[in-house]
């Protein structure tokens, strides 16, 4: 479960979250949606102290972060697995060193790891790009190795700051699937921050609208589905002339 | 080979070892106290892990006097200090220390450039990992560095190599020294020539393998 208890971030004199109270209960997939500048970013970063608050407790699964040394930070963040919008692999090492990073930070025993980190890029169905660099892969294979470097240490939480938005409405919908299976097979709980209601829409248990720093509602969902894409080239036509639902 | 390179080979030959020496203990200086002063520089920078504004600030003007410094004048200002930590201050010995100390300097600022080209967001993705910085700066900057570290280096060798050729004010030798005693002072022009030859050759050998080395590491 995460907590967040009267959460308030400044950055100067600008309030980008302001006395916010927020609970999210385990195995939930939950929305934060709102538009930029309305502060979702800053609160899902404010969630694994990537950005300390200036009042507030952050509780994750009984732990109180904002109480936390910067050891027991560091520990407490070994569980909890973020992805970013831009996906934030190293460059310069193997789809399979990426993920294996994750393992080693948390002294995961060496003899393991080859198996888990295969085993991993195995649900995210890129086993077989593991000795390809970050350079030769898609966005949306980028953004897959980015979850399987998150899951890597089985975290409880999954913390998502716009991971489709650097992509297109096909690559989109692959990773939100991806991310509904890590939900539904692993029962991690994921928290996703997006600008387009869509994707809220199509994956959210439960979603929280901010604006201007602030909880404006938190509604409960039902997931819509993701909607099939067609990779056909006739349904880019359908969708740019016709109008389409891009079905050919 | 032509008369007069044979005539002066044993001369030759130890005024490239001199060079190599100079710029081999440069080198390493550069390395294992450059490649650590760039980092320091890098993190207690604004906005970054270690942010310390007095950090930086000191390390900043150290690095920039250094820099700032005519090579020739810094060699001499050193003289006291070159006294102090090799017991003399004329030699091949003693000209290694004024080389180390601007190799230093000039690495140090080319390592803090090379870590700032390092997407934000990868220090961001390892800080969420629960890196430690210690982590971070091997696992995550060097890697992420590292061709820039390199052709930085190659750059910095290139320089050092030409610092070295005024050594000879100190009694330092090598390559520039001898050119200047043998080919300028004793009107052996052609003897300067070949020396400034071999060191076209040298730079360019050093800047082939420095942009091979970097391509190979580079992935991104």
């Amino acid at each position: 479960m995460i907590q967040l208890q009267q959460i308030t971030k400044k950055f100067g004199t600008f309030e980008a979250v302001q006395n916010v109270t927020l609970t999210i209960e385990n195995g939930e997939i939950h929305g934060l949606i709102g538009a930029s500048g309305a502060g979702k970013s800053t609160l899902l970063r404010l969630m694994n102290l990537l950005e300390v608050p200036d009042f507030g407790a952050v509780i994750i699964n009984g732990q109180q972060l904002t109480e936390l040394n910067s050891a027991q930070l560091r520990e407490a963040r070994k569980s909890i697995g973020m992805i970013f919008q831009h996906f934030h692999l190293v460059a310069n090492k193997t789809v399979f060193a990426n993920v294996e990073i994750a393992l080693s930070l948390a002294n995961y025993p060496k003899q393991l790891r080859q198996a888990r980190v295969l085993e991993c890029l195995k649900f995210v169905g890129l086993e077989q790009f593991a000795q390809q660099y970050p350079a030769q892969l898609s966005g949306g294979q980028k953004q897959r190795v980015a979850i399987a470097r998150a899951l890597a240490n089985e975290p409880a939480v999954l913390l998502c700051d716009e991971p489709t938005s650097a992509l297109d409405t096909n690559t989109s919908a692959e990773i939100l699937r991806v991310l509904q299976k890590v939900n539904e097979t692993l029962g991690v709980t994921i928290v996703l921050v997006s600008h387009e209601l869509e994707v809220v829409k199509s994956i959210c248990h439960r979603a929280t609208v901010l604006d201007a720093g602030q909880i404006y509602e938190t509604v409960d969902l039902v997931p819509t589905g993701i909607k099939e894409t067609d990779h056909h080239p006739q349904s880019f036509v359908n969708q740019l002339v016709k109008g389409g639902d891009g079905h050919a | 080979m032509p008369n007069v390179l044979i005539q002066y080979e044993a001369e030759i030959w130890r005024a490239v070892s001199e060079t190599f020496f100079m710029v081999g203990v440069s080198i390493i200086a550069a390395v294992l106290i450059g490649l650590p002063i760039g980092t320091y520089l890098f993190l207690c920078g604004k906005g970054k892990l270690l942010e310390n504004r007095i950090v930086y600030n000191i390390l900043n003007l150290a690095v920039n006097t250094i820099r700032s410094f005519p090579f020739l004048l810094l060699v001499v200002f050193l003289i006291p200090f070159t006294r102090l930590i090799v017991g003399t201050a004329i030699g091949t010995v003693a000209a290694t220390i004024p080389l180390s100390i601007i190799a230093i300097a000039h690495y140090a600022r080319l390592v803090e450039q090379s870590l700032l080209d390092v997407p934000k967001g990868v220090i961001e993705a390892a800080v969420s990992m629960g890196a430690s910085v210690k982590r971070i700066i091997f696992s995550f900057l060097y890697v992420e560095a590292r061709s820039g570290l390199v052709l930085g280096l190659t750059t910095s060798i290139v320089s050092f190599i030409s610092y070295s050729t005024i050594m000879g004010v100190v009694g330092g030798g090598g390559i520039g020294d001898f050119a200047i005693r043998y080919g300028y002072q004793q009107f052996k022009t052609d003897l300067m020539l070949y020396m400034i030859l071999i060191m076209i050759i040298l730079v360019q050998l050093i800047q082939l393998l420095g942009t091979t080395v970097a391509r190979w590491l580079d992935k991104r």
